[in-house]
């Protein structure tokens, strides 16, 4: 039985046409679909090493910490209310530590409002000191991560991380590895 | 100088790919005059790879590209594979293969001329468009600006034989496909006669044949080579390399389909299409610096928006074609009930609905991060979810598939087969009892023991036993799907059955694995020529007269600061023992073993199917 | 059949779905559920292992703290969004089913309804 013999099948035929066309037209939408949000993906510098905080927006996690320099001394996320700070995960034992540490003195100077907190990760406390006494003291509190949990609660997994907190408390800004004049120039700056 | 060389042979090649691409005159070329150039291009762009090649193996450290990623200590075969163990230099393997490609199938008899013509102007066109993206960003021939002693170096997980061979392989089958990309769209515009589907069916075997052995040879790669016991991983440039071969695998279906079904031609001609976008959407993703795994290549946002630009050009100008031009005649389908036409339209759909799958999972972390700026994964778990259960009805069809009639929906002997599936399943039952019972474990077994069964019952039920190479021809599909089978209840047991051993030891001690006693003789460290070794020595069984040495541990790559892990695998028939050399804790060195049952059948599993492949393609 | 033997199978046939129940749903010790568990979580430092089969330092930790926080009576649910709120979604290797993800769980699903309906559509019954 050929198609044409039977004219009742004609309405079928004709939208069976137009269903055809929309069945072949999909695999073009879905690669317009594909090539957009790839371009899209690819212009915005995304890295994909580097994912994005979960926590940006949100509430700075709840932390208590000792002093490095004294144990009856210790900062909760309270005493940070209602001011900026700047808050960076370093150990002596991080090399890219070392290249950022210079940074946080100019930060501390040009931006005297804004409280630097350092939290020593998994550090044993003479090795600190020590670090920090060779390579100067940029914070206004450093604080003993030693188990790592205070790093877990802001979801850091590599040294160095820094985040940005505003008086809201809200963290505004992570990033990962060693802060570069580029990175205080063009990220950090804006936000303060 | 060789460089020089490389860099004008490939100019050139794209010069002539260029010229008859633009001359208006293609038709009125004779066809040896046409032949003529497409293959002297092919020989250009295999002088400028070679050429390449030969900067590797001779140090050429002005070459810059041979200076960032090699070192004269490195050993001749890897020198010669770091040709290709770089993203310039596998680019030019790319091309080279896509020419090869194009040599042979100048060849080819018993097609109209004009529709072999086209379908090289077509490849000239992938060539031209392929040699471009090297020539502007991915130059293998730059020239070192600085005078240097010795190279960079060379990544040490790539410094290994089986990573010779993989990338060679691998590519031959991802690009094969574009012959048939080429062959189909020719056909749309020709419309020729069938005798196109024929000279499809063999370069789709071909090249799915290259692709099974190149991802085979990938797994077994990662398999002894990152030392985690596993040999897939759903990592995204796995599941870049799947999708093409399940679409392959789909296409070689519906052409063998050929003979019964006039319908599944415009269905040819879409998977053709499907399967190269989906091998050059691949290199977009690994090339382009959007994923990162273990084969990321460096990053470049321009090499990626080029990549992007010949995907969207070979992808939109396959499927715009096929929109313009698709066939219009198509019968309707003759699918009865349960015949041979429509057990392969069922299956062609689950694994078209598998490939999108996998498409999906892969490219739905860049959808989500673009449009919420969050960052989630796609892994493992949902693959396993997803589309190993869309596969298992389709395996259990690939069981009668083969003894199905064309026409009617009547199995011969189909009571042995029930009979047989019965006790099978009991069988198996019985088994999974007395053993660990685990539910994906009882429907892998059932499933590759019930393919291999039903293959062997068909054999020897519908055809006249006879040792020549006219039969090994005709049960050759059963062939095939008793390596599936053979494959799968590897897969299940090694996964599902694995069984995993953790120790603490010092040196000295004595520990059980499997009822045999092993030695922890000692570490041991040394020194090679780039890299240092740590490795625990063990003595397996030492109870037997003959016990055997197993090395596990670590590698240090002082030039590049990288770690290794070396895992020491004993192979026997039925399993794999596994040993995992890990940290040092209190002097005591922590061990892990696993036990990975029937990885062996896998492997089996792999050649046999690639040896079906190959009969098939002899087939007419 | 008589209702004496119906009930002696219906009774046999629930005893033995209850045996294989009990017997693959069997408690497993907590180290097996740290297993399981942290072979669906990504290590952050690594390139594309879960936290189970890296030996780095960050899965050690991790680790621990699924450990500790299993034999404190935690589900597996929970310490999942635990880890989720603090290093992303990014963590999961099994995307979550929430509002983003329903298109990707039930892709599958529509094609294979719309693949079932080809099927049905096409098949004839009788012979052409």
């Amino acid at each position: 039985m050929a198609w044409s013999d039977n004219n009742d099948l004609f309405w079928f035929n004709s939208s069976y046409k137009k269903m055809n066309r929309i069945i072949i037209l999909t695999p073009l939408i879905i690669l317009l679909i594909i090539c957009f949000f790839s371009l899209t993906y690819l212009l915005s510098g995304k890295d994909p090493n580097k994912p994005p905080s979960a926590l940006l927006n949100k509430n700075v996690p709840s932390f208590e910490s000792t002093s490095l320099y004294d144990t009856k001394e210790i900062i909760r996320t309270t005493d940070i209310k209602n001011r900026k700070t700047l808050i960076n995960f370093f150990a002596s034992w991080c090399s890219p530590c070392k290249i950022e540490h210079p940074l946080f003195f100019e930060i501390g100077k040009k931006y005297p409002e804004l409280y630097l907190l350092g939290f020593n990760h998994k550090d044993p406390t003479s090795d600190a000191k020590k670090y920090l006494e060779d390579d100067g003291n940029p914070y206004d509190f450093v604080g003993v991560d030693a188990d790592g949990l205070i790093a877990l609660e802001f979801g850091v997994f590599g040294l160095p991380e820094t985040y940005l907190i505003n008086e809201e408390g809200k963290i505004i800004f992570k990033f990962m590895g060693p802060i570069t004049k580029d990175v205080l120039k063009n990220e950090i700056e804006p936000l303060l | 100088m060789s460089s020089l060389v490389g860099f004008l042979s490939l100019v050139f090649a794209i010069g002539i790919n260029f010229y008859l691409f633009l001359s208006r005159y293609i038709f009125k070329f004779q066809k040896q005059k046409f032949n003529l150039f497409i293959r002297f291009s092919s020989l250009l762009t295999l002088l400028s790879f070679f050429s390449l090649m030969y900067a590797y193996v001779v140090s050429d450290f002005s070459n810059y590209n041979v200076f960032q990623n090699s070192h004269s200590n490195k050993p001749l075969i890897y020198k010669i594979s770091g040709t290709w163990g770089n993203h310039e230099g596998s680019m030019l393997l790319w091309l080279c293969i896509l020419s090869i490609f194009s040599f042979f199938f100048s060849f080819t008899k018993n097609i109209e001329d004009n529709f072999q013509k086209l379908t090289l102007i077509i490849q000239a066109f992938l060539h031209i468009l392929f040699g471009l993206f090297i020539v502007f960003t991915s130059n293998p021939f730059l020239v070192n600006s600085i005078l240097v002693n010795e190279g960079l170096g060379l990544n040490p997980i790539l410094q290994d034989p089986g990573l010779a061979v993989h990338p060679p392989i691998l590519y031959a089958g991802y690009v094969g496909y574009s012959i048939v990309f080429s062959i189909a769209i020719a056909g749309l515009f020709q419309n020729t006669d069938d005798e196109w589907l024929y000279v499809a069916k063999k370069w789709s075997l071909i090249s799915w044949t290259f692709l099974t052995g190149g991802i085979a040879l990938g797994s077994y790669w990662a398999y002894y080579e990152l030392g985690w016991g596993g040999w897939w991983f759903w990592d995204p440039v796995e599941n870049i390399s799947l999708m093409p071969w399940i679409a392959g695998l789909a296409l070689v279906h519906s052409l063998m389909m050929v003979r019964g079904e006039q319908a599944i031609k415009k269905w040819i001609v879409f998977l053709s299409i499907l399967c190269f976008s989906l091998s050059v959407f691949g290199t977009f993703l690994v090339r382009s610096g959007i994923l990162t795994s273990v084969h990321s290549f460096a990053a470049d946002a321009s090499r990626g928006i080029f990549i992007l630009l010949i995907f969207f050009i070979v992808t939109g100008f396959g499927f715009l074609v096929f929109l313009l031009k698709e066939p219009k005649k198509s019968n309707a389908l003759n699918l009865l009930f349960i015949n041979k036409v429509s057990a392969l339209v069922i299956n062609n759909i689950l694994m078209i609905i598998a490939t999108l799958t996998i498409l999906l999972g892969t490219i739905y972390p860049i959808i989500i991060e673009v449009l919420y700026n969050k960052r989630i994964s796609v892994g493992g778990p949902y693959f396993n979810s997803t589309v190993i259960p869309i596969m298992i009805p389709g395996f259990l069809l690939m069981s009668i598939a083969p003894i199905l009639s064309w026409q009617t929906n009547k199995i011969n002997n189909s009571k042995k087969y029930v009979l047989a599936f019965i006790i099978l399943s009991v069988l198996v039952l019985i088994q999974s009892y007395f053993l660990d019972f685990n539910t994906w474990g009882f429907v892998g077994l059932l499933l590759g023991f019930w393919i291999i069964l039903a293959s062997i019952i068909a054999i020897f039920s519908s055809y006249k036993i006879k040792i020549n190479i006219k039969f090994f021809k005709i049960i050759n599909p059963h062939v095939a799907h008793i390596g599936v089978g053979i494959a799968i209840i590897g897969i299940t047991c090694s996964s599902v059955f694995q069984n995993e051993l953790d120790f603490n030891l010092n040196e000295g001690d004595k520990f059980n694995v499997n009822g045999k006693t092993v030695l922890f003789e000692k570490i041991e460290t040394t020194n090679e020529i780039n890299f240092q070794s740590l490795r625990g020595k063990f003595l397996f069984d030492i109870e037997k007269n003959q016990s055997k040495e197993i090395e596990a541990g670590k590698n240090y790559y002082p030039v590049s600061k990288m770690i290794t892990s070396e895992a020491g695998i004993l192979h026997q028939w039925n399993k794999d023992i596994y040993f995992i050399l890990g940290d040092q804790k209190n002097n005591e060195w922590f061990v892990k073993v696993l036990i990975n049952p029937f990885v062996s059948f896998i492997w089996l599993g792999v050649i046999i199917m690639i040896y079906s492949g190959l009969i098939a393609v002899t087939r007419r | 059949m008589k209702s004496s033997h119906f009930f002696r199978i219906l009774h046999i046939t629930i005893l033995g779905f209850m045996f294989f129940t009990f017997k693959i749903y069997a408690l497993e010790t907590i180290d097996e559920r740290v297993k399981k568990l942290t072979l669906e979580l990504r290590c952050m430092t690594c390139q594309n292992q879960s936290i189970y089969d890296s030996d780095a330092e960050f899965s050690n930790d991790i680790k621990k703290i699924v450990k500790q926080k299993l034999q404190e009576g935690e589900s597996e649910k929970d310490i999942k969004k635990f880890l989720a709120e603090r290093y992303g979604e990014y963590i999961l290797f099994r995307p979550l089913m929430n509002y983003n993800n329903i298109f990707l769980w039930s892709f599958p699903f529509i094609l294979l309804i719309i693949g079932l309906f080809f099927v049905l559509i096409k098949t004839k019954t009788k012979k052409a």
